[in-house]
């Protein structure tokens, strides 16, 4: 229920923009109102200590002066996928080379619009994500209850803080802040329309508006659930849970839950617990579903990312599958349908086709399910999603435990034999594994080329849809690796929520000096090239480098899938806590927020810089100081581009697997051109030239080496002392030498003064300054913005 | 890998990358570039991670870009890190950069290079992911129409001006032969 008598209206300190919001009841002194639709000129939150800077709840163009900066640096480098535009009916219009469509727009023009329509799609998953748990959870626990993001965190929703000025301190707060992304949402889908934005430049600078609108809603949805849900609060000894595939007890009747969004799931949990039917039920999750039903209850498992939707599947495990939003496989009732496993769809952005039972009386759901008259049902009311969940998965579990879904090995030896050797499987594959060639082995009987397949494979079946014979190629690569599938036995880390303060007290001096080398991000989705192994292996290297690693979504997943010598996980081998050397998972794609949240945090609290509204100073402090690079190895969905926008706009390098180049468009320095380096001074006014670091703001790398390589040099920040800057510099030097095979060539331009050089590698780089003619140059108080020179730039 | 008959028809490699109304023209004899060749004076060879593992006659795909580059004093670019195989070889005339910076720096008509022999006016492109090389021919054929782009690996890549339409791996080896016969100023 809403009460808008806590909002006081006016005085000197109101926020400049308007607010908009609706109750489906609300509770006031004026009375009790239905359908209520309330617009407030102005709110007001007295109890700051800190005075709103000069741009909360930025528009569209608000901060362009900003993106300008940031694109003229890294211009958008266009690699168009496709030469037409088919978006409107005057088209196509062929826009290859110096074309123009229909309605004016040109190639690159073009490929920002739907780069920018790209971030719209993926801001409008996790806003919509925010908004039903916002609605959900003031249904549930009203209006005013309080948002806590946990002990030693002072600095409460530093995103919020920072785009609008608010802190959200209760659900209804949140909602106000739901409303603001709303509104620009809209506009940034509107700027896509045909006759709209024309300029590539405008396109680029609103997905940076759009992703920091993505970042806003993140943090709202994970404040939210962190608050009522009873999950880890910044905890960074959040409980280690059960991973893999192997964990499932096949004993139990068995609920597999895909998604991103908890609340049926923790409705089936919840259900459970009460029922005390923990001995005959488990749960367990794909993707983020997966890891917020562990943050709440830790006996619930984390079956795997994403792309182990199918393995599971066509394993035949699942007694019931329920799906919420997000990455969920489209054609999940049929594949179901396959093992016999009911589907209950719970979203009404994934209704999945299956019939609303909604009002229904769950008994009558539960029979018609079991006796499998309906292939599923479309069920909104979660906690009759729990009850009928758990009765079905029973009732499931004994129907179908006598059958088998997979076929035998000779089964498959046999179908086999007559490959057409068309080859249309490998031309299918997106990772182009030879799968011809892996059937024509299991023909003689060889299933292990089909089990390395297996092991590398992202589970989108698309060899069985190319196959002229219709065979279930996923379905084989499952039975060829049925032993590496039971063996998938992991312990992982669940999500521990926000960052403390008192951590980054710790840690933000080191980071911003450069002596901590940088903070990595591994997050996102898992379209990797090689399987998820490389994930776990770039962190691996860049821990042991005492680099501080966060994850998050499937790629926190991936990296606990490998066990070393003492069959330890990485989240085993090292503390949760952020700090050097830590491998710190932060949870679900909505706690992506919590990684930018540390960054933004770093310049409140070692710099005392003020967040309120405040949004280029602060991004400008955390481009020219905080040596964090976010790396998203399997990028896929939209959501991906969306969460990487939110961090270009703050000025943070973003590296993607060898597929982001895909996403059509890098954003890329030109280390040669010196001009492209100049930063004022902001203790003289004077441009100064610094090293050309970050060298790129947004990179797909071709192979781990590459990426490991880049991710050290990309940590490199003109403010890095002359200690810190020496310390990045070893790091490079070394994966650069390791990986290339040669002495980098560009050492000498990190080089400002002796103090950068590390000593052990004095000899080459002396050599490389002089036959580059190096010149001695200051360190600067780095600022792209001429307003952050003392006196004002005046 | 044999590939059936059917692929010789100048479709994209991976079934589903579609790209516009341009296409590249099937390269099955490298006679068909003597114009192009005798047009560009300044050639570059693009070559990915792949040139380690692809086998061609005793050796790899290493061997043959050595041969190349030597027959018609081509520099080479490598990319994803393959620089490190080249080095191991004792080859010099190859030198580090990213693929998606190529894609970046090849749309300056003034960009000199890493070996300082550019801006080039052809590029042989070979050996980066099919997906990967896709997006940046695509990016040489929207941005910098100044330059010629062959592809010379087995799979076709629209995107260039020239590409091997599928080709089975025997016909490939014939043609990659006859190409360093070509460059090297001989006749195939």
């Amino acid at each position: 229920m809403f009460q808008p008598n806590t909002l006081r209206i006016g005085t000197e300190q109101a926020m400049k923009k308007k607010v908009h919001f609706k109750a489906e009841e609300a509770d006031t002194g004026l009375g009790r109102f239905k359908g209520l639709e309330v617009r407030i000129g102005e709110i007001v939150d007295d109890e700051w200590d800190e005075s709103m800077g000069p741009t909360p709840m930025p528009g569209p163009t608000t901060l362009r002066s900003w993106d300008h900066k940031i694109l003229t640096k890294y211009q958008p480098s266009y690699m168009p996928y496709c030469q037409v535009c088919c978006l409107c009916t005057m088209g196509k219009c062929d826009l290859t080379g110096t074309k123009r469509g229909a309605c004016g727009i040109n190639m690159k023009a073009q490929q920002g619009r739907i780069v920018l329509a790209a971030a719209n799609i993926g801001t409008a998953a996790h806003l919509a994500h925010s908004r039903h748990l916002i609605d959900h959870l003031i249904d549930e626990y009203g209006p005013r209850t309080k948002l806590i993001q946990g002990p030693g965190t002072e600095i409460h929703a530093p995103i919020s803080r920072l785009v609008t000025g608010m802190r959200p301190r209760t659900l209804e707060d949140a909602s106000i802040i739901v409303d603001y992304c709303e509104s620009q949402l809209a506009h940034g889908l509107s700027a896509t329309a045909t006759g709209q934005e024309g300029s590539w430049l405008d396109f680029e600078s609103k997905v940076f508006h759009i992703g920091m609108i993505d970042h806003l809603a993140l943090e709202i949805a994970d404040l939210a659930q962190v608050s009522t849900l009873d999950m880890p609060q910044a905890d960074p000894d959040a409980p280690l849970v059960e991973a893999g595939i192997g964990n499932m007890d096949p004993n139990k009747a068995t609920i597999l839950t895909i998604g991103h969004n908890i609340i049926p799931a923790a409705a089936i949990t919840d259900y459970i617990t009460e029922k005390r039917l923990g001995e005959m039920v488990e749960v367990g999750g794909i993707c983020c579903t997966a890891w917020d039903i562990t943050r709440r209850d830790p006996t619930a498992k984390v079956i795997g990312p994403i792309s182990w939707q199918l393995r599971f599947i066509r394993a035949g495990m699942a007694d019931l599958v329920v799906v919420d939003e997000q990455c969920v496989r489209t054609n999940v009732v049929e594949e179901a349908q396959k093992v016999l496993a009911p589907v209950i769809s719970t979203s009404d952005k994934a209704v999945m086709g299956l019939p609303d039972r909604s009002d229904d009386p769950v008994d009558s759901i539960v029979e018609e399910l079991v006796t499998r008259k309906i292939p599923g049902a479309y069920i909104t009311d979660h906690k009759k999603v729990g009850e009928i969940a758990v009765k079905v998965a029973l009732a499931m579990k004994p129907i179908r435990a006598k059958k088998k879904f997979l076929p035998s090995k000779k089964k498959i030896q046999k179908m086999a034999e007559t490959c057409k050797k068309c080859m249309e499987c490998v031309r299918a594959c997106p990772n182009d594994q030879n799968v011809q060639e892996a059937v024509l082995a299991a023909a003689t009987g060889n299933m292990e080329p089909l089990r390395e397949i297996y092991n590398n494979c992202i589970g989108c079946a698309r060899c069985e849809s190319a196959c002229p014979n219709e065979y279930d190629l996923h379905s084989w690569m499952v039975v060829a690796g049925e032993q590496d599938c039971a063996n998938e036995t992991y312990m992982v880390r669940t999500g521990r929520g926000a960052i403390q303060d008192t951590e980054i007290r710790k840690v933000g001096q080191p980071i911003v000096f450069g002596e901590i080398p940088g903070v990595i991000a591994h997050v996102g989705c898992a379209n990797y090239p090689g399987g998820g192994q490389d994930v776990h292996d770039m962190a691996e290297e860049f821990a042991k480098r005492r680099f501080i690693i966060v994850t998050s979504g499937c790629a926190a997943m991936s990296a606990g899938i490998v066990k070393d010598e003492n069959g330890e996980s990485i989240y085993q081998r090292r503390s949760g806590d952020f700090d050097a050397g830590s491998v710190v998972n932060v949870g679900s794609c909505v706690a992506n927020s919590h990684i930018a949240g540390a960054t933004i945090k770093i310049a409140a609290i070692f710099a005392k810089r003020n967040l309120r509204g405040n949004y280029a100073e602060i991004a400008d402090y955390i481009y020219n100081r905080v040596g964090a690079v976010g790396i998203s190895w399997g990028a896929m969905s939209q959501k991906a581009v969306a969460i990487a926008a939110g961090f270009w706009r703050l000025g943070i390098p973003v590296i993607v697997g060898p597929h982001g180049s895909k996403y059509r468009r890098m954003l890329l320095g030109r280390a040669d051109k010196e001009r492209d380096w100049m930063v004022y001074d902001a203790r003289t006014g004077e441009r100064m030239l610094t090293a050309p670091g970050p060298e790129h703001l947004f990179y797909a790398a071709e192979t781990v080496a590459e990426a490991n390589v880049l991710t050290a040099k990309l940590c490199i920040r003109p403010n890095d002392t002359g200690k810190g800057r020496s310390i990045k510099l070893s790091h490079y030097v070394d994966l650069h030498e390791t990986n290339y095979g040669f002495f980098p060539e560009d050492i000498w331009k990190y080089i400002r003064r002796d103090a950068d050089i590390p000593i052990t590698l004095k000899d080459k780089i002396l050599g490389q300054m002089k036959d580059n003619r190096w010149k001695e140059r200051p360190t600067p108080d780095p600022t792209l913005l001429k307003e952050q020179i003392h006196g004002g730039g005046q | 890998m044999e590939v059936a008959s059917n692929m010789m028809k100048a479709t994209p490699w991976q079934t589903g990358e579609i790209c516009g109304t341009d296409s590249a023209k099937a390269l099955t004899k490298a006679d068909v570039l003597k114009r192009d060749l005798k047009k560009c004076k300044k050639p570059l060879l693009i070559v990915g991670s792949e040139t380690r593992t692809e086998k061609y006659g005793k050796g790899t795909m290493l061997d043959y870009i050595i041969e190349l580059s030597n027959a018609g004093n081509i520099p080479v670019i490598a990319t994803g890190g393959v620089i490190k195989d080249f080095l191991e070889k004792g080859f010099e005339n190859a030198k580090s950069v990213g693929a998606m910076e190529m894609a970046y720096f090849l749309q300056d008509p003034e960009w000199k290079g890493p070996h300082g022999t550019g801006p080039y006016d052809m590029i042989y492109t070979y050996g980066i992911p099919y997906f990967m090389q896709w997006t940046l021919l695509s990016s040489v054929m929207n941005f910098a129409p100044e330059i010629t782009p062959i592809a010379i690996g087995r799979h076709f890549q629209p995107h260039a001006k020239w590409s091997c339409p599928n080709l089975k791996e025997k016909n490939w080896h014939v043609l990659l032969k006859e190409l360093v016969t070509l460059v090297g100023g001989g006749s195939t």
